[in-house]
This record gives structure tokens, sequence and C-alpha cells, in this order.
């Protein structure tokens, strides 16, 4: 016997019990979600980073644009007024067509008209972030027509990602976009209610009036467990009506449809049927704008949805609705101190086979 | 299995659950690393901070290094460090061998045993950088590279380190005559 040896009868300890090693899982998931700071895919808005985030006084906004940085893209030429949605629609009546944007269901229809079956298998988006000041951050996006996602950060990275089966795809990422698909072409109120309900959220949209109470307060009861967690007291609220309950409902769509339309940005169907949910949105304007030369649309969704805090701009080409980019800015008026930092996200989009990427061609 | 290096990789991608995948890996290992040095109470309370700050430095992971046990005990040191700190001053001895590098907690573990005793009080005699490296190679089973990992230091440093605490602890009275009697007993049977 050594010393070694000696010291490693101070090495048997009592065991955590399980429930601490559960909380302390709990403590790290709520500080993911507080952070926000999930870069490109994944961790969507779920209704609780949405309504934690509200409830902490700061934004919930588009996963695209969450972590985005800030540069203000293209510049705004002309507006188009935008007729508002029934508010009867917002509070879950999938019977109600919602009223549209002219400007973004005419493209939508140009898309359709003209884009003939995609080349490859699979679509490459190179997404570059920017928050704030701080150094751009570059992620690879592998969305293969068969629904796996591979996400890396260097291009190099993505043959072995394919090999390991590195798949990141969430049943989400499909729902969202079958539904983009179903508004390109079939019921748009129907497809607006399978958008919004492709992730968990507290809003009911589509149930009876009860079930929507239902699932609010169990959505109010989740929300008050992780608030004790964090040492937070607060009464549960009462579930929205009118106008602040459609704007709930608006922050889920307009964040599951910019999602689906950079995860199947390629697919003419996917594209269109996004502009078409877009349009549903009373508090998204649209405008024409130029960026590097091109005809571009500026799809702007207002503080209303983020919660007045912050605001969207989704910039996509005027032609193809293909995303530009999207940039995530401080609502008007907003204090600094408590401002969603800006940030700023542009998208590079290619069609490829994963054959060609697994074989390291790029 | 998909590497640490490349699930911290994924959580750096937006991959949050990637990320709670590491940590359902190393959960008890950390918790008991944490509780050999503060007891199973304050490590149940410490550990979700020690996952939120892996959480929050997961971008200076050296992604090179497949494992990220080492890391996580660095991570968790920090936090102990801290913790260490916010202790009243009434709960501790301070070790005047350590106070260069912040407060030492080891002087004032109770003695309820007495080899543990002993063992503690030589602990508590070693530079604090020599009773890390050393917990770290005979509690949590690492090598010295890893443990020189865990620490932030060369590896050589930490080999130097561990030579210089075994042989402090070796050459300890009350630890040199606990493993002459262990020997003697062994020899004679």
């Amino acid at each position: 016997m050594d010393e070694m040896d000696l010291l490693s009868q101070l090495k048997d300890v009592p065991p955590l019990r399980s429930e601490a090693y559960e909380q302390a899982r709990a403590t790290l998931r709520s500080a993911m979600v507080e952070s926000g700071a999930a870069p490109v895919r994944a961790e969507r808005f779920s209704w609780v980073r949405n309504f934690r985030v509200g409830v902490l006084g700061k934004v919930g906004i588009g996963a695209i644009g969450a972590v985005a940085a800030a540069v203000a893209v293209a510049t705004v030429a002309t507006s188009t007024p935008r007729s508002a949605a029934p508010a009867g629609a917002a509070a879950g009546s999938a019977s109600k067509a919602p009223a549209v944007s002219s400007r973004l269901v005419s493209l939508a229809s140009d898309i359709t008209a003209t884009d003939g079956p995609l080349p490859g298998d699979a679509s490459l988006v190179i997404r570059t972030q920017t928050v704030a000041n701080r150094a751009p951050y570059v992620t690879y996006n592998l969305y293969t027509d068969g629904g796996d996602v591979y996400v890396t950060d260097t291009e190099g990275a993505l043959p072995a990602a394919i090999a390991h089966h590195d798949n990141l795809a969430e049943p989400e990422d499909s729902r969202e976009v079958a539904a983009a698909r179903l508004a390109a072409t079939g019921d748009l109120a129907k497809a607006r209610e399978q958008m919004v309900n492709a992730t968990a959220n507290p809003w009911g949209l589509g149930l009876s009036p009860a079930a929507a109470q239902e699932a609010w307060d169990k959505a109010m009861a989740e929300e008050q467990r992780i608030l004790r967690e964090k040492g937070v007291t607060r009464s549960p609220r009462p579930r929205p009506t009118g106008k602040a309950l459609e704007d709930g409902i608006n922050n889920v769509l307009w964040t599951n449809s910019v999602d689906a339309l950079a995860r199947g940005a390629e697919d003419p169907d996917v594209r269109a049927g996004v502009l078409r949910l877009l349009s549903t949105i009373p508090e998204v304007t649209v405008a024409d704008s130029t960026t590097g030369g091109q005809p571009t649309l500026t799809i702007t969704a207002g503080p209303a949805i983020f919660g007045d805090s912050a605001q969207e701009v989704l910039t996509i080409n005027a032609t193809t609705g293909l995303p530009v980019s999207s940039a995530v800015s401080p609502a008007p008026g907003q204090d600094p101190a408590d401002a969603t930092p800006p940030s700023l996200e542009t998208y590079q989009s290619s069609r490829v086979t994963l054959a060609n990427i697994e074989a390291g061609k790029f | 299995m998909t590497s640490d290096a490349e699930l911290i990789g994924r959580s750096l991608t937006g991959d949050r659950d990637a990320f709670v995948e590491v940590i359902c890996r190393h959960e008890a290992a950390v918790g008991a690393y944490l509780a050999r040095r503060v007891g199973r109470e304050a490590a149940e309370d410490l550990l979700g901070e020690v996952w939120v700050a892996a959480f929050e430095s997961r971008k200076t992971y050296d992604r090179s290094f497949a494992e990220a046990r080492p890391w996580l005990y660095g991570v968790a040191l920090n936090r102990l460090r801290r913790y260490w700190r916010s202790r009243p001053a009434e709960d501790l001895v301070p070790d005047v061998t350590s106070m260069a590098t912040g407060w030492d907690p080891w002087p004032a573990v109770d003695d309820r045993v007495d080899i543990q005793a002993v063992l503690r009080a030589a602990l508590a005699e070693l530079r604090s950088e020599e009773r890390e490296v050393l917990t770290l190679v005979a509690w949590e089973d690492l090598t010295v590279a890893d443990a020189a990992r865990a620490l932030g230091m060369p590896a050589g440093t930490a080999r130097r380190l561990l030579h210089q605490a075994r042989m402090a602890l070796r050459n300890a009275p009350e630890v040199a005559a606990l493993l002459n009697d262990f020997n003697s007993v062994k020899g004679s049977l």
C-alpha cells in the first residue's frame, strides 16, 4: 500500500439523490431557455420560451433572428397597407379565412407557377449570424428531402456528421414544413392552425373554449414550476383575449413559418406557403427593397407580436422568395438596458446531393 | 457513440439537448467530485450551477478532446472556489499555504474518523494546486494529463505537482505511520 491507496479510502461518498440530478438538469434547461442563445436551428421558440421571456421582460422572437444580429438590411421603398385579419381567426376559428396581403400572395403564386422540380436531394444552407458586435458565426446546415438535418460549424465536418448519422431533425421540423406546403395550395385557415400547432404552445388553437382554457391552465402550472425553481414568485396570468391573444398566436405563427422557410427554402411550395401564412398576420408589413443590387422584399413583423420590445425584418428575393437575411432590432423607444440585442443572419442556399456531401464534394 | 466534443459542437449550433446529453453522461462523476469536497448536501445545491457555468462557457471547450469530464471537473472546481469564498469566515480556518490562490476549505473539514482525519490533515498541508492534482488522480481516476486539462495547466506541471504531493503526503509523519502499520500487517500475513 502506498499513499495513493491510502488516499483512496476517502474516495467513497454517498451518491447524490436522483432528484438532485433532475433538479440540476432542470436548472440547466431553464438557463438555456433564458439565455436564448440558441444559434441557428434547433431550439425552437416553444411557448415556454416565448412565455417565459415575456414574463422576464424580454421578448420571444423568431427562431432565425433569435440570435442574429442587427444591421437593418435593405431599403424600404414603398409600403403596402395590410388589411387586418379577423380576431376570430387568431382566437382559434379555423373557418374564417384570414385576410391576405396581395403582395405576398402574388409572389407566392408566381413561385408555384414558375418553379419546376428541384435538382438534387438536399438543401445546403450556410447561415452567418452576427449578434451585436460579436464576430460572425457560420454554420453549415444540410436539410435532406427525407427530413434529416445535419448542422456543423465547418463545411468539412458535414461528411462525418452524415456518416455518424448525427441527424438533428425533430418532429416539429417536418410538421412545420408540412404546414407550409399545405398553405401553398390548400386551405389557408387550416394551414395556419397547423403551423401554429406544429410546436407546443399554450394557445389551444382549434380547440373548444374549455379545452383551450385547460391548455392554458396546464401551461401556467408549468410556468409556475419553472419560476419557482428560479426563485421567482409571480401569480399565474389569466388567458389573454382579443388583440393580446391574437398577438401571442401570431408570434408562434411567425416563428414557425420563418423556421420552415429557413429549412425548406429550396422547395417552392414551402416558400409560397410561408408567404401566404405570413400574409395573414396583421402586424406584418411588406416593402420593396434592394439588397446587393438585387430586388428584394422586406417583410417586417412589428413589435406587437414580440411583446413590444423587438421587431424582425425578413428579407427575401423579390422574384424567387428565397430568404436573404433576417434582422432583429429593438422596438423603437426600447430601453437599451432591456433591449433585445440587435442581430443579423444571412442565408446562402443551394441544392446538393447527399451522396456528394458525404463524399466531401461541395 | 457520439463523443462529448461532437455533442458540445452540436450545442453550439443550437441543439441544446446535445449538451444535456453530455451532462447526463457525467452527472454522477461530477456529483461525486463535488460531494467529496463539500459534502452531499452542498453538492446537490451546486450541481445545477456547475451545469449552467459549463453551458455558458462551452464555446471555450477544446473539441480536440473527445471526452469532456476533465473539463467539467475544471468548471466544477471554479464553482467550488466561488462557493468556498462565499462561506462565512467563522466557518472556516484559513490555510496559509493557499492564501495566494484564494480561500481553501480543506483545513475546515471535520475529523470524524482517525484515518480520514490523518489524511485530511495531511491534504490540508499541501499546496492547493498539489492537492487538486492529487485528488483528481486519486479520487476521480484521471490521468495526469487529464488532471492538467481540468486545472488548465501544462501536463508537465501537473506531473511535477503530483510528484511533490505524493512525496509530501508520504513523508508526513502521521501518514508515514499509517503506511507503516498497513504494510507491516500485510507483510506479516
